[in-house]
């Protein structure tokens, strides 16, 4: 019966390849690949750097090609330095102190003053630090800035908009295990980095265990201008605006702080494999462990490396999961920047479910090739030329210019770390790849996060390890 | 009287502070607009802040444009845009060319086979279709299009489908121009749609990413569903489990050359480019290309709603809400007006929603109200969507909108908020000008779907000169519970009763 319908189906079939455009004028046209053009030229842009006398550092970049101003404040009152039984506080006094009145305007009065202005002063708190951004039409700029340094320098932290800024951020907590992959994430990295400030997560007794008293301590003993860079960008005069800055933060007094020690982070967590049961679509896989921190030469190898195996455009894990099986719509893989501690390597896949095992496995025998083997010369040749060609876009924005100056300045990066990065990119060979990976890659070692249905998986997850089962609270 | 005197000095003043019409003439001036003879229209808009290119290739062309039970074809066929073309990504194209009508046939078996529920049969067909599969993988270069940029410097490759358009996008270093013009008039030329199949698994993931196991992305679903009983709004932008699975090579082909013609894209260059050389480039590789006259089809209007539709789901997840109000879309004036009354509704803490919902009553979460949702080319909602905070319900939230809106009706708006969303259409107007893919966007949407892009420039007058008036008129008009859909996602096992 089927065999009849052949003849008229390859009949249907050449006619339907017949339609396509006859003509083929890329026969004519150069190769891609072997188009060759000149070099791009880069002028770099330097902001121009100033140390207030109380200590608050300003990198300001002019761009006078809009009537625009934005800047962002670096702040050393990230969520690493907040106490164990009060996470969450670092979050809560940096989202206070925008929303919670400044100087002698209420939290009204702000709100009202900024979007009139059609200007925004946001802040937020990650775990090494806080910030501060502002976006401001240039001719309301002394507005803004005046608004701003009142925020950072006398917030009054109303009662009532504290209460909900904590009930908003509860209520967050509630909500933080609807999206299956912010609550992989998040589970992976308090597995990887347990025992590390940085690994922990706030919850419903430590977000309710802090006190007014409690932010105003820690505003107290971080906000200072001695802990702050800031980067300023666009429509003004450089030195105008430094004296600008000066006249609005100057008067806040530097005060000498020591920075609080970190407790030590463990490199080599337990290579466990982390269940957690949802009856979901899909399943979701970090495979990973911490790595090495920015300043460690081989970051830069390790970031190659990466971008071979997940990281660039096309990479090797694309290539095995997503687009030769079709088992993922998302799939990679990230070498994180550590600065006080190591960053972190994972692999990850959102992926079939029924899959699982399978995708897996896939993952770590990519990892355990790029240990084993060399990357081949065109890989590597590839990844070079992406990153010596991207150098054009170094300079795309005077703000991304500003902001990457005074974090480099914030974090204590050397100035001459890129140029150094792109030297070690310049020489870097294949034998140098593979020693970095076998130094830093421990796809044997790894701990291993699986959010899904584990009724649906392919196989047991047991064979890659000892299985924990995650509870969520 | 003497308020509204005081009203319009102040809105002078802004006015005259904010140079948004030297601004938007000197940005007409520096744009460089040429249309090929095969309607392909260009813009080039030369910025010198660094040396770097933005190409924004955008088609008139989207999910709304799909036959019935091809649901999400559009975005299939812009997966298959990234797989290179009969020169670019092959090994032998004569021998993958064969392969591919070899692979079509073994598909037509083992769907035929899966039809009639064969188990012997299925086995054979898909041992055949899966070696078939194979042997092709050996003959193509797998993600060919990012490999060649990545190696480039090309930063931030991707595209996307929406109902009404679709787009391609990428940022090369300058001096590469050829590069892009040379791949993108092939593409439209030649496209090959190789691994089709392992691509619709791929679709099927980014499906149960997007749409099933993500609360928001459930809830829209089946809110989209009720909002649009007719026109294709209301359907999956991805396309059904269903529809997906039955894509077939056939049927996708011959969606791309139906559509996606020089005449309906227009594409948009900006950075560091010498409008003359670039225009010859242009002119040599999508000048030879030719235009099928435009496919044609009808899409059914909305009949007007009658009364108020409701949507209810259980999710493994907390509460959230949709509001939606049907309203028309750009050029008619209430569309702008509409735009006004988002901003006063849900644009900033000092919104008359988030001052209430948030911080008075602290019953919500976050809300969010948006406009020409889910598309700009048909009329569509004004939405909003809300999580609420426990203990309080969606319900809640439901209720203080529509007194909000009672409000609207009642009472002209006061000044003070008027000029702040006038104020912030002008700032976002320059905000926009910083961001060449953001106004690469822009101006290729005014150029396909808003008479040209020069009207760019009108958006914010326009918002300027809505009156009070016109406001209650069109929160009279639109913003009422006859004319609303509402869907609500409720935690599973905590169904709402209450909503009946």
């Amino acid at each position: 019966m089927k065999q009849t319908f052949l003849p008229l189906l390859l009949l249907a079939l050449m006619l339907a390849w017949a339609s396509s455009p006859a003509l083929t004028h890329a026969e004519d046209w150069p190769d891609p690949f072997a188009m060759e053009f000149e070099p791009v030229e880069v002028t770099p842009v330097e902001p121009v750097s100033v140390t207030l006398d109380n200590g608050m550092t300003l990198f300001l970049l002019e761009d006078r090609s809009l009537p625009l101003i934005e800047g962002t404040a670096y702040i050393r009152a990230g969520a690493n330095h907040e106490p164990e039984e009060r996470i969450g506080l670092a979050q809560l006094t940096a989202l206070l102190s925008r929303d919670g009145g400044a100087g002698d305007r209420s939290p009204e009065e702000v709100d009202r003053q900024l979007e009139y202005l059609a200007a925004s002063v946001e802040m937020s708190a990650s775990e090494p630090f806080a910030t501060a951004g502002f976006s401001s039409l240039e001719h309301n700029v002394d507005e803004v800035l005046e608004v701003l340094a009142d925020i950072l320098r006398r917030p009054a932290f109303d009662a009532r908009r504290m209460e909900i800024a904590r009930g908003r951020l509860l209520e967050s907590i509630r909500r933080r295990n609807d999206q299956p992959l912010q609550l992989a994430v998040r589970e992976f990295i308090a597995r990887v980095s347990e025992g590390h400030p940085s690994g922990r997560y706030s919850s419903i007794e430590t977000m309710n265990a802090i006190e007014a008293a409690d932010i105003r301590e820690f505003h107290e003993r971080f906000y200072r201008p001695n802990n702050i860079v800031m980067a300023l960008s666009g429509d003004f005069n450089a030195e105008e605006m430094a004296d600008r800055i000066e006249e609005y933060f100057g008067c806040w007094e530097a005060r000498p702080w020591d920075a609080p020690e970190l407790p030590p982070f463990d490199e080599f967590p337990e290579p466990v494999v982390y269940h957690v049961q949802r009856d979901l679509a899909q399943s979701i896989i970090f495979v990973g462990h911490p790595a090495v921190t920015f300043d460690d030469p081989d970051y830069i190898r390790l970031d190659v490396l990466n971008r071979i195996l997940g990281g660039a455009g096309d990479n090797r894990l694309f290539e095995e999961v997503r687009t030769r099986r079709g088992y993922a719509y998302a799939v990679g893989s990230q070498v994180t920047q550590g600065f006080e501690y190591p960053g972190i390597f994972f692999a990850y896949s959102v992926s079939r479910v029924d899959k699982t095992a399978e995708v897996l496995e896939l993952m770590r025998r990519e990892i355990k090739q790029i240990v084993q083997e060399p990357v081949s010369e065109a890989e590597l040749d590839r990844n070079r030329r992406a990153i010596v060609n991207r150098a054009a876009f170094r300079y795309a924005s005077a703000k991304a210019v500003a902001d990457r100056s005074a974090l480099v300045n914030f974090l204590g990066v050397d100035p001459d770390y890129y140029a150094r990065h792109m030297e070690i990119i310049e020489g870097l060979t294949i034998d140098e790849l593979l020693d970095t990976a076998q130094k830093h890659l421990r796809p044997e070692d790894a701990v291993i996060l699986v959010v899904g249905n584990e009724e649906l998986f392919d196989r047991d997850l047991t064979e890659f390890g000892p299985v924990e089962a995650v509870e969520l609270d | 009287m003497m308020k509204r005197l005081m009203t319009c000095w102040l809105l002078v003043v802004l006015l005259l502070t904010v140079p948004i019409p030297a601004l938007g003439h000197e940005l007409l001036d520096r744009i460089e607009s040429f249309t090929l003879d095969n309607g392909l229209r260009v813009l080039m808009l030369p910025e010198d802040f660094a040396p770097v290119v933005h190409f924004h290739l955008m088609f008139d062309v989207g999910g709304i444009d799909e036959e019935p039970g091809l649901g999400g074809i559009a975005h299939m066929v812009e997966h298959m845009a990234f797989k290179g073309t009969e020169t670019i990504g092959t090994r032998d194209f004569e021998t993958e060319e064969a392969l591919l009508q070899e692979l079509e046939i073994a598909a037509d078996q083992y769907f035929a086979a899966l039809e009639e529920d064969d188990e012997g049969a299925i086995a054979e067909a898909e041992q055949r279709f899966m070696s078939l599969r194979e042997e092709l993988q050996e003959l193509a270069t797998p993600d060919v299009l990012h490999q060649l940029f990545d190696q480039f410097g090309g930063v931030g490759m991707n595209a996307y489908t929406g109902y009404d358009r679709t787009a391609y996008f990428v940022s090369l270093p300058s001096g590469r121009q050829e590069l892009w013009l040379r791949v993108y008039a092939d593409i439209l030329d030649n496209a090959v749609f190789r691994y089709f199949y392992e691509e619709v698994d791929v679709v099927k993931e980014e499906r149960r990413q997007r749409n099933e196991d993500e609360p928001t992305g459930y809830l829209r679903e089946h809110f989209l569903r009720e909002a649009f009983e007719v026109h294709p709004y209301g359907r999956p932008l991805i396309g059904s489990m269903e529809e997906i699975s039955n894509y077939r090579y056939g049927p996708a082909r011959e969606f791309w050359d139906q559509h996606y013609q020089p005449n309906r894209a227009v594409l948009i260059m900006i950075g560091d480019i010498d409008p003359e050389a670039d225009r010859a480039l242009v002119e040599k590789y999508f000048g030879v290309l030719e235009s099928e006259p435009r496919h044609e089809r009808p899409i059914p209007a909305e009949p007007p709603q009658q009364e108020q539709r409701r949507v209810t789901v259980e999710y493994e997840a907390e509460p959230e809400i949709m509001v939606g109000f049907h309203k028309p879309t750009y050029p008619h004036r209430d569309a702008y007006v509409l735009d006004v009354i988002r901003s006063l509704l849900g644009t900033g803490r000092t919104s008359r929603l988030h001052a209430r919902m948030v911080i008075e009553e602290e019953k919500a979460l976050a809300i969010s109200v948006s406009s020409s949702f889910p598309g700009l080319r048909d009329p569509n909602l004004l939405v909003f969507h809300g999580r609420s905070r426990h203990p309080h319900k969606p319900e809640d939230l439901k209720q203080l909108l529509f007194e909000e809106i009672a409000k609207l009706q009642q009472e002209p708006v006061d000044p003070w908020e008027l000029e702040k969303v006038v104020n912030q259409a002008q700032a976002s107007f320059i905000r926009n000008l910083a961001s060449p893919s953001g106004l690469a966007g822009q101006l290729a949407t005014y150029e396909l779907f808003l008479d040209g892009y020069e009207n760019i420039l009108d958006y914010p007058d326009i918002i300027a000169s809505i009156t009070p008036e016109e406001i209650q008129e069109a929160a009279n008009a639109y913003l009422t519970k006859e004319n609303s859909v509402v869907g609500i996602l409720y935690t599973q096992g905590d169904h709402g009763g209450a909503e009946q």
